[in-house]
């Protein structure tokens, strides 16, 4: 019998109270145990960033991080974004310029999209290229997930 | 990956205690970024993990105390890189901590946990080895300051005893400030691990302090005090065999899947060089 | 939302219309994380399965013992070859090799043994872990060299070949010979300036960022399968197949991949979980991690001899190819990317002789399979940089060389081929003009151009079916797989375009064999032509049948009825859809029903089987810096335009095009797989295997198009996709040649091989000369 840890943890707002084990990354709680499947598994070693989630405010690698290390913490899925139904601005944007293709790497886009803008208020291009670099899309929306991030922070939507 | 016990203590007398009766049994877990990836592909198989982030003393945090910028064992990159005394005093370690991965690497990646992990391409160890710091160990012995030169023995070993655990870094503030600057060949500009890295020091003594890594089985620190690297008026013709003679200690892996041996090697003088250009500009500039 | 308003014309809503760029279809759930893909449905009574494979290239198999797996709880089975039906069933788009589990050996480093399954994932992977293969290494073959050597050991089985293929007991699974003209006569031509060199394009991976993932599942006295396959009528077809079923109990869902790039197409481990689902009599899922996938998908690496004869005004005069692919263990694709990649290879230009021998090569080795461009870069790449040395030769401008032998509208410029089908000096002028060719250049900086060129379909059939529900709203079934590129939203501007309903009142139902009708498959940049033209086709039908409403609602002749943009003019007067079709059904409802049906037969008689539908052409032009002292490559300005007929959906076609630009950057600069002496993939995983991020990317990077409604898809549109991938190592290769002034004939142009060039003066890359 694996010995499992209680955690607390909010998530998206909404407190939570789970069971987990010890070797399980917090991305296997958010999909498996929560349902969240927008944060996607890849490479798991931290390189692809399809996982970010953010935790107490700062974007981490879900898959870097064991779930019994978030009790207490806050987290943010891509999930959280949209408030009654309602697109967060950087989801519009992600829409409006064409940076969504197969879609697979934006949840962890958007993550890391909207903790650059908290972190930045006007980026230059290169603060924006920075701070998302560690965020893979093999489609190739680099330049229109950059001009989506460089809108809402214009305040063009 | 495999199962593990799971500990959380929340004081440091309890995690020196842990560590001593576990042994090599036991993986301290800080900012997991590299330990989860270890625990994911087998190469760590500890029965027990230690995660130190609820002890007091190890807490986050940059401090100036006595001289010396103190830096909390679970201080991540992010905050590293940010810090207005690290950059002022140690830019070259601010420069380093800002190219550890990406921003959520940077987020989690303690500045105590990468230099334990004993990586010879560590971006951190160069500007820490230039700029003198030690760690602050606590074992069942007590307590004690390791120079980080004194600390590096080969990629994943470390000269800390059964039992310690670091709890902060030290770096003194200089008295003559040393201006420093960090730089690396990647395979690419996105975040990467460094085929080389180094980091050039100069003072206004002129004494010249170059530490470089991913050239050799632990990142190697060389010190010049003849006052001619940072002479204006001495020849490039001049400065080339002082420079040699510090990289002579260069012994790159021919087995590197990121660069080979001879353009390592010549890299590592071309980043020397520029390196030490730009710090000499640095001390001029007063930065 | 609202419904269309009476009276609304064709003014309204144009940015959803054709030529407008709406929001993805589908892009809601993309960015909300509501969008599931394979792994995310939902999967509470699934079982899990892993892979069992061997870290070694080739191995014979001694005996497989997994007493241990089965001793922990929770394991249902470790099934290997021994556990399939006998003789074990072998598929393959090609080539009837690929066993569904390995069979008496493995043949490339990470074929599956077994397939192990399990109540959680964790737990499958543990058992995997205990299930020892008592295997023999034996010697594999890996390279050209070393798939050709007179002694190497032959990777596939003699027996598999086809009889009496004179090949068969070598590596050479086959060899295509194309050409034209005389080349050997052309060669002893007086005064021709004569260039020959080798060139090299490395093993690289497509990384789509969602991994491969399989379920099935019994479905009362059928299968259901679930695939993240591009081709899912192909994949019921295999099924089926192998299980002697009927197609109609095969249902294959195919939920829209996270990429594909090519990678997906084909089936891989869907046999092995449907025979474990039905063993076991529930669903089985696998999902594989990415070092998995690296190792069960990849491009074709390539060696190339050319060899250019060039008149003194730069007129080609022959041109002389031979190109060796490495493709893997098993055919799957590959042979035909090596035939069609290679069937083109000569460029778009007028060329009066042209030979072409272009071999596929097993190897020990990852199985390479579609990726985009399909064998067109590899060859590209050494063509078009060898024109450039001939034009070095000559003192002959790059650009002006292009031109002068650049193939006109309507040339043959392959003989029985499909004509030269675009005004392609147009984008060239338009790339030049952008990349401000001829401009004075900085220090340290050089410009390239290429052309690159690549066949469409050269068979296709695609069936669609529209409905046009008693409210005007509308749903397309349509079975291509939208893995990114917009086929969804295409489909939906063409329904919405002609029956008139707002862009959100039309679903697109695809990945669903058992209520889509068939496609063939999604390749070829393909599916706005062959499945544009046949939801048009449907909706053309229902318009048809609205005409014939309307004639008989107003009493006036079907010939004074038409359909126009959604709009229905009955004589002078304009009337909407809805206000024809709603009287039209009258007080029972219902709906109105097209059928669309895309045909492009084979000719047997073409090499290709077919003449391609449309040519994706492309030109790529780059200005480059070159670090000397580190060989680092800045790429300051990537100019990539290409010949489109219409974009349907400009925003789309802008995002396809400069996502392939950055795809074919990987190979340039970064990409390749790296083996041991031993014949393993060292780089497996994210670490050392480096693609692109959004800090490698150009400094300015822009895609452009020209629309000359010359293509045979819906509103003269033409495929798109891969054309702004082919040239892209051609153009930098050439800026990074001219910046250095040393010629790198192997990819990728990482800043190591770039300092070696430039360095190494003593041995140059490659091997070649230019005489005349």
């Amino acid at each position: 019998m694996v010995e499992t840890f209680p955690i607390e943890v909010t998530v998206n707002g909404r407190r939570r109270t789970l069971e987990v084990a010890g070797h399980h990354s917090l991305l296997d709680v958010i999909r498996d145990d929560l349902g969240l499947t927008g944060a996607k598994e890849c490479c798991l070693v931290g390189e692809c960033g399809a996982c970010t989630v953010m935790m107490d405010g700062r974007t981490v690698d879900s898959c870097l991080v064991l779930a019994v290390e978030v009790d207490g913490a806050e987290l943010t899925t891509v999930e959280g974004l949209a408030t009654d139904g309602k697109l967060a601005p950087i989801q519009e944007a992600f829409l409006d310029k064409g940076a969504v293709q197969c879609g697979f790497c934006i949840p962890g886009q958007l993550m890391s999209a909207q903790a650059l803008l908290a972190e930045h208020e006007h980026p230059t291009l290169a603060e924006v290229q920075e701070g998302m670099a560690g965020n893979l899309c093999r489609c190739g929306c680099y330049q229109q997930i950059t001009d989506a991030i460089l809108a809402v922070a214009e305040g063009e939507r | 990956m495999h199962t593990f016990a799971y500990a959380r203590p929340a004081s440091l007398s309890e995690a020196v205690a842990l560590l001593d009766a576990h042994g090599p049994d036991a993986r301290v877990l800080a900012g997991g970024t590299d330990l989860i990836v270890r625990l994911r592909d087998g190469s760590a198989a500890p029965s027990i993990v230690i995660d130190v982030k609820r002890i007091a003393e190890l807490r986050p945090g940059i401090r100036e105390v006595d001289g010396r910028v103190v830096i909390g064992a679970t201080t991540v990159m992010t905050d590293v890189a940010a810090d207005p005394l690290v950059r002022r005093h140690f830019p070259a370690l601010a420069e380093a901590a800002a190219v550890v991965g990406s921003v959520q690497i940077r987020n989690r990646a303690t500045l105590a946990g990468n230099i334990c992990n004993a990586s010879p391409a560590a971006d951190t160890a160069p500007p820490l080895l230039v700029h003198g710091a030690s760690v602050v160990a606590e074992g069942p012995g007590g307590t004690r300051r390791i120079p980080v030169d004194e600390l590096f023995v080969r990629s994943g070993v470390t000269t800390l005893a059964r039992g310690e655990l670091v709890i902060a870094i030290e770096l003194p503030i200089p008295a003559r400030r040393i201006a420093s600057v960090h730089v690396r060949r990647t395979r690419r500009r996105g975040h990467d691990l460094a085929s080389v890295t180094l980091t050039c020091g100069v003072d206004a003594a002129g004494i010249t302090r170059l530490a470089y890594g991913s050239v050799g089985p632990r990142p190697v620190l060389v010190t010049d005090d003849s006052g001619v690297l940072v002479d204006p008026a001495a020849s490039d013709e001049a400065k080339a065999p002082i420079l040699e003679a510090m990289f002579a200690a260069a012994s790159p892996s021919p087995r590197s899947m990121r660069a080979g041996p001879e353009y390592r090697l010549a890299m590592l003088r071309v980043l020397g060089r520029r390196a030490l250009a730009e710090a000499i500009d640095r001390l001029a500039a007063g930065e | 939302m609202s419904g269309p308003r009476t009276g609304e014309g064709t003014g309204e809503r144009i940015g959803e219309r054709i030529g407008g760029s709406p929001a993805r279809v589908g892009g809601v759930g993309r960015v909300t994380g509501a969008q599931q893909y394979l792994a995310d449905l939902p999967s509470a009574d699934a079982l899990h399965a892993k892979l069992v494979t061997l870290d070694c290239a080739r191995a014979r198999i001694v005996s497989v013992d997994a007493s241990a797996a089965l001793q922990l709880a929770g394991v249902h089975l470790v099934m290997t070859a021994g556990d399939l039906p006998q003789p074990v069933p072998r598929f393959g788009p090609q080539f009837e090799d690929r066993p569904v589990l390995a069979v008496g050996e493995t043949r490339y480093h990470g074929e599956p043994v077994a397939l192990v399954v399990a109540d959680t994932r964790e737990l499958a992977e543990r058992a995997a872990a205990l299930v020892r293969v008592e295997h023999e290494v034996l010697p594999p073959v890996f390279t050209i060299a070393g798939a050709l050597a007179a002694d190497a050991p032959l990777v596939q089985d003699p027996s598999i070949r086809k009889p009496g293929d004179p090949l068969a007991r070598t590596n050479v699974l086959h060899e295509h010979r194309v050409g034209w003209g005389d080349v050997d006569a052309a060669a002893a031509e007086d005064g021709l300036v004569i260039v020959e060199n080798r060139y090299s394009f490395p093993m690289v991976t497509h990384f789509a960022i969602e991994p491969h993932a399989f379920m099935a599942a019994p479905d009362r006295d059928g299968v259901a399968v679930w695939s993240t396959i591009q081709h899912p009528n192909w994949l019921q077809k295999l099924v089926a197949t192998v299980l002697g079923m009927p197609l109609s109990k095969v249902r294959v869902y195919a939920p829209d991949p996270g990429g594909g790039f090519g990678g997906k197409q084909h089936a891989k481990l869907e046999p092995a979980v449907v025979f474990a689902a039905l063993k076991l009599g529930r669903p089985v899922r696998l999902v594989l991690t990415l070092e998995e996938t690296f190792q069960a998908v990849r491009r074709a690496a390539c060696e190339s001899r050319v060899r250019t004869g060039f008149h003194p005004d730069g007129r080609i005069a022959f041109c002389d190819i031979e190109a060796d692919y490495l493709i893997g263990a098993y055919a799957d694709i590959a042979d035909r990317v090596v035939g069609k990649g290679s069937y083109p290879a000569a460029g778009p230009y007028n060329v009066p002789a042209v030979r072409i021998l272009a071999r596929s090569i097993l190897s020990h080795t990852t199985p390479s399979t579609a990726f985009r461009g399909f064998g067109n870069p590899q060859v590209n790449w050494a063509v078009e940089s060898n024109l450039d040395e001939g034009a070095l030769a000559l003192g002959m401008d790059r650009l002006e060389i292009r031109l002068r032998n650049l193939a006109r509208r309507g040339d043959a410029f392959i003989p029985f081929d499909t004509p030269a089908d675009g005004d392609w000096q147009q984008a060239v002028r338009l790339a030049a003009e952008r990349i401000g060719w001829g401009s004075p250049l900085a220090v340290g900086h050089g410009r390239g151009i290429a052309l690159g060129i690549k066949s469409g379909p050269t068979t296709g059939l695609s069936y669609s079916t529209v409905r046009l529900l008693g409210d005007g709203s509308v749903i397309v079934f349509a079975g291509t797989s939208d893995m990114g590129q917009g086929a969804r939203t295409v489909f939906a501007q063409i329904a919405a375009q002609e029956l008139g309903a707002p862009l959100d009142w039309v679903t697109v139902v695809m990945g669903d064999t058992a209520i889509v009708p068939y496609d063939q498959q999604t390749s070829a940049s393909r599916s706005t032509v062959l499945m544009g033209n046949s939801v048009l086709m449907a909706c053309r039908s229902i318009q048809a049948q609205l005409r014939a409403m309307a004639a008989r609602l107003h009493g006036v002749d079907e010939a004074q009825v038409s359909v126009d943009k959604g709009v229905v003019h009955v004589g002078d007067r304009e009337l909407t859809v809805l206000e024809v079709l709603k009287p039209g059904l009258g007080k029972l409802g219902g709906e109105l029903t097209g059928l669309g049906e895309v045909r492009k037969d084979a000719e047997p008689d073409h090499p290709l089987g077919g003449a391609p539908a449309f040519f994706e052409f492309n030109c790529t032009a780059i200005e480059a810096e070159v670090d000397q002292e580190t060989g680092d490559v800045t790429l300051v300005k990537h100019v990539t335009v290409s010949d489109v007929g219409k974009a349907l959906n400009p925003l789309q076609v802008r995002t396809q095009d400069e996502g392939a630009a950055i795809m074919g950057l990987g190979h340039t600069l970064m990409e390749h797989y790296i083996y041991d002496e031993a014949g393993r993939i060292r780089n497996l995983g994210a670490i050392d295997y480096r693609i692109p991020t959004s800090m490698d990317l150009p400094l300015w990077l822009h895609g452009e198009i020209v629309e000359n409604e010359d293509g045979p898809g819906p509103y003269g549109s033409k495929g798109m996709s891969e054309g702004a991938l082919l040239c892209v190592a051609s153009a930098v290769g050439a800026a990074v040649r001219e910046a250095i002034g040393v010629p790198i004939r192997d990819l990728p142009l990482t800043p190591e091989r770039v300092w070696r060039a430039i360095h190494d003066t003593a041995a140059p890359t490659g091997g070649g000369e230019a005489r005349s």
